[in-house]
């Protein structure tokens, strides 16, 4: 490399020079304002004193389909006031007196915590009091020692007027916590916000929520509102409007009447949610307001499980619900026709392992048409094992079972359609003819929730088409067509027919309208049977598809039929 | 292999040829960044650490590029100053076509998360700052810009990137590229009539310029000329800012003392107004302690550009110490309402990783150019 003797060193020169008065420059012009005005500029800052106040949006509604309000907001006030004031020496001692005065026991330590708890900078407002009524704040800022540094603030709070009717659809809403915070940071989410926690106010948080507004006003030496500088009004959050109908919800909650179980009815050809109730339940009113961590734990520790939604994810064995699977299996895999019969004495014997049937005495020779109306277990154990595992489990995965349906709540639960692969790979066993025999009455490695079973039967119902249950008006239908033959659908819709007309499901068929169903009774290894029913109706041009369960309820027959015959009868008919 | 183990081993053992009073200079400054990030994100509860942390780690990233290129060599960088210039355009026209949209400018691609840093995104333009000092070094030591030719010749090469940050549109760097383009220009000994011409050309384009503006922009210019313009929107930083600096007086607030950087005021107290969180809490003798360590660190800099043998490795430094010359300046000006808010980060100071990791490279390149010098030098003595 040859190094040219420079010419230019003196205009390298020439900059460091001019580097130099340059920050020369800048240091006379920070001297200027940093020494010589610094006077002005100090007591500019002391009084700059501007405050911020965070305006809550009114969040939108939630309302059914036919425009009854399911939650709404409310206005109530807020006492707010600055951390810088507040902590000033006495202050709290007479926050508690004057509160107390006006009946609203607080200690001066409870107070200190609360506004600990949201202090991020002193100019930013806190919530002392909150959810106060305009009675109770017009009371206590009459009171003469009423401090000038506290303030009402109007919020809105969400109320549930349905009160545990639906408390699994609608979910509730809370103050928003740590870790939600920081992962909803991007969304300009703030500390004391309200957010959704559950259910549809989960879900649709985006559109419920609206957009905050703020204030920026001045205030004088002693923090008193001098004039407001700048205000961004809060926008309400958007009106949701849901499929739920809530005459029927309330009609399917007195028909499961205190019983433990689940309710579930949707529209077969789009998904749209009629019914979805599950007891127990609770009261979102009591959440969305707060309650104790000891209220909290209660809820939690409830055996019951009220917060769980048995619809969407209770897991549950479906029992003879699940022969129509069963049945179609072996029939698409054609190995065996419609007119394929087996003798029932009562009881099958697989090697050495007795499989009873329901009915002790045998149902004698039965074709498949019989064997559902009947629900014949001894007809159908050699039916899953002629249609084997693999088509099963095959059916099973197809029509939607083990696997979430897509509703818009958040919490599904899979539920499981076991195959030889996991048996292995769970318990490291290989899979015996005998859990084939289970399978196909729907017992065994086999759990499906409410919704997957309603919506098997959808497809039933519809033609071979999946639907994808919704709450929310405004969502997508969304619809899968599973190809199914349409000769094997409407020989199974045939004997649907016969299981309500002349079979196990007849107290389903009292109620004015035609419907086909399927009963269920799964072995509850805890305690007395689960009840199940799963129907459609009108049979002739279905429309609406409905499941129950009960818990516990002993046969799906006298239990769960009566529940789904009544709920869709309203759904057809109207209330009569 | 051999070879290459033992070459390494021979730039890690250059390291202590080092200049070490630029790299004490440079901890320094970074170190005040660290106490005033902390302090302008102290208002936001938790995320406090999130910041100071995030800064640490990048600073020890931009350390780790410092090495690398240090042991890299400027030789071999100058040598391949064409393809690295080429990389960083392409980067940046990806920027255009797939960048991230932030602070009204797009700018940044997102990389995905990366160890505890969270989301990471990088900044293209800030990468230029570098490959443009190095790509207008090996241009004009070959092509002297005596002749217009070799003159227009380096304006175009500037001109690529020029105009791609222009398009993000992000003004401020844009004029870094310029301040760059313009020191190295006059450093490799460019006619004066030449320049004379640039300048008189820029100036005159100016009003032409405007019609060129974002909305924004204009807002930010005008507000700049007067602050009450717009007093609670553009102008609204600008006031704010200039009482956070005039209120530290002679001592300054005191650390973590400071009220106007607690206030919401500045959208970016831990970035662009990083001075002014400082000058409010550290007075008059603090800012001007920082003001004289930016002033040794640019001297030092111009001081190794003196005595390099090497024109390339001369006309480098130069066009680096322009770049941070001219954040300095702005960056500051800025904070006391005298200059135009444009949003270029405080060299070292400012919370963010790209800005740091450039500096990092161009300071390992210089360290390298130091010395080579030295040793040849060393060489001529024996």
């Amino acid at each position: 490399m040859p190094h040219k003797l420079d010419p230019n060193k003196n205009r390298i020169q020439i900059l460091r020079l001019l580097v130099v008065f340059s920050l020369l420059l800048l240091i006379v012009a920070l001297f200027r304002f940093q020494i010589i005005q610094a006077d002005k500029y100090i007591s500019l800052a002391a009084q700059n004193r501007l405050r911020f106040i965070r305006l809550s949006p009114s969040r939108g509604d939630i309302v059914d389909a036919n425009g009854a309000i399911l939650a709404t907001s409310m206005k109530v006030f807020n006492l707010m006031g600055y951390p810088q004031d507040l902590m000033k020496k006495g202050r709290l001692q007479l926050l508690e007196r004057i509160f107390l005065r006006h009946g609203i026991p607080i200690s001066k330590k409870k107070i200190k915590d609360i506004i600990k708890k949201q202090y991020t900078v002193p100019y930013n407002a806190v919530t002392v009091l909150l959810n106060l009524t305009l009675a109770q704040v017009s009371d206590l800022i009459s009171d003469p020692e009423f401090p000038e540094f506290l303030f009402p603030l109007p919020v809105m709070r969400r109320v549930y007027p349905t009160g545990n009717l639906l408390p699994h659809v609608l979910g509730y809403v809370g103050e928003i916590t740590k870790e939600e915070l920081e992962n909803l940071g991007e969304k300009g989410y703030r500390g004391g916000d309200v957010i959704g926690k559950a259910g549809v106010e989960l879900v649709y948080e985006d559109k419920l929520r609206g957009e905050y507004g703020e204030e920026a006003i001045e205030v004088d030496a002693k923090g008193r509102r001098v004039r407001v500088v700048n205000r961004k009004e809060p926008m309400p959050g958007e009106k949701v409007v849901l499929t739920i109908d809530l005459n029927a919800q309330s009609y399917a909650a007195s028909l499961l009447g205190g019983r433990k179980g689940a309710v579930f009815a949707m529209d077969v050809k789009n998904g749209d949610v009629k019914v979805l109730y599950s007891f127990p339940g609770y009261d979102p009113n009591s959440l969305a307001w707060g309650l104790s961590s000891k209220e909290w734990k209660l809820i939690l520790k409830n055996r019951d499980k009220p917060m769980m939604n048995r619809v969407i994810s209770g897991t549950y064995p479906p029992g003879s619900t699940y022969k129509v699977v069963t049945a179609y299996a072996a029939l698409a895999e054609k190995k065996i026709s419609p007119n394929t019969t087996y003798y029932c004495g009562g009881a099958f014997r697989l090697g050495n392992r007795t499989f009873r049937c329901w009915k002790k005495t045998g149902h004698g020779t039965e074709n498949l048409e019989r064997a559902i109306r009947d629900s014949c277990d001894v007809y159908f154990y050699q039916v899953g094992l002629e249609a084997g595992i693999n088509a099963l489990a095959f059916w099973s995965r197809k029509l939607g079972l083990g696997e979430i349906t897509g509703i818009d709540l958040p919490g599904e639960a899979d539920g499981l359609v076991a195959d030889p692969t996991w048996k292995k790979r769970t318990f490291g066993e290989s899979w015996y003819l005998g859990d084939t025999v289970n399978y196909s009455i729907g017992q065994g490695f086999l759990l499906t929730t409410p919704i997957q079973m309603a919506r098997v039967f959808a497809a039933i119902a519809n033609g071979g088409k999946l639907v994808r249950p919704r709450l929310y008006m405004g969502r997508a239908v969304e619809v899968q067509d599973l190809g199914l033959s349409n000769k094997t659908l409407s020989f199974i819709r045939k004997a649907l027919y016969q299981v309500v007309k002349s079979g196990t499901g007849r107290p389903a068929g009292r109620y004015g309208v035609e419907v086909s169903g399927k009963t269920g009774t799964a072995q509850n290894p805890h305690g007395e049977d689960h009840a199940w029913f799963v129907g459609y109706a009108p049979s002739k041009d279905p429309k609406y598809v409905a499941v129950a369960l009960v818990e516990g309820g002993g046969h799906g027959s006298s239990a769960a039929a009566p529940i789904v015959g009544q709920l869709l009868s309203f759904l057809c008919n109207g209330s009569r | 292999m051999k070879k290459f183990l033992r070459s390494l081993f021979e730039r890690v053992y250059a390291l202590r040829e080092m200049d070490f009073l630029t790299l004490v200079l440079v901890f320094l400054l970074f170190l005040v960044g660290l106490v005033s990030i902390y302090s302008a994100t102290a208002g936001r509860g938790d995320i406090v650490k999130y910041f100071v942390y995030r800064q640490a780690i990048w600073g020890t990233i931009a350390f780790g590029a410092f090495l690398f290129v240090f042991c890299v060599g400027h030789e071999r960088l100058l040598k391949w100053s064409a393809i690295v210039y080429a990389s960083v355009l392409f980067l940046m026209a990806l920027v255009l076509i797939a960048g991230t949209v932030s602070r009204g400018s797009q700018s940044w691609i997102d990389i995905g998360t990366l160890l505890h840093l969270g989301q990471v995104r990088i900044q293209p333009s800030e990468l230029g700052k570098v490959a443009l000092s190095l790509v207008l070094a090996s241009w004009l030591s070959r092509f002297p810009p005596n002749k217009l030719k070799n003159f227009l010749g380096a304006l175009a090469i500037a001109g690529l990137s020029g105009a791609l940050v222009l398009l993000q549109p992000d003004l401020g760097t844009a004029a870094v590229y310029g301040c760059i383009t313009l020191a190295a220009l006059f450093a490799s000994g460019a006619l004066g009539k030449y320049l004379a011409i640039l300048l008189s050309i820029v100036v005159g384009c100016m009003p032409l310029g405007w019609h060129f503006l974002k909305e924004y922009q204009r807002l930010r210019l005008l507000v700049f000329i007067n602050p009450y313009l717009d007093p609670l929107g553009a102008g609204y930083n600008v006031i704010q800012s200039r009482i956070a600096v005039g209120a530290g007086g002679l001592w300054g607030k005191g650390f973590l003392k400071g009220t106007q950087s607690k206030l919401y005021f500045l959208p970016e107290p831990h970035t662009d107004f990083i001075f002014s969180v400082f000058a409010e809490e550290f007075g008059f003798v603090g800012s001007t302690i920082i003001i004289l360590l930016f002033g040794f660190l640019l001297w030092r800099l111009l001081g190794i550009a003196k005595i390099v043998k090497d024109k390339r490795a001369k006309i480098f430094i130069v066009g680096i110490s322009a770049w941070i010359w001219f954040q300095v300046i702005e960056s500051l000006a800025m904070s006391m309402g005298l200059a135009p808010v444009t949003g270029l980060p405080l060299p070292f100071l400012s919370y963010g990783g790209s800005s740091l990791v450039s500096v990092g490279i161009a300071l390992g390149i210089v360290q390298s150019i130091y010395v080579s010098t030295k040793k040849q030098y060393r060489l001529t003595l024996d």
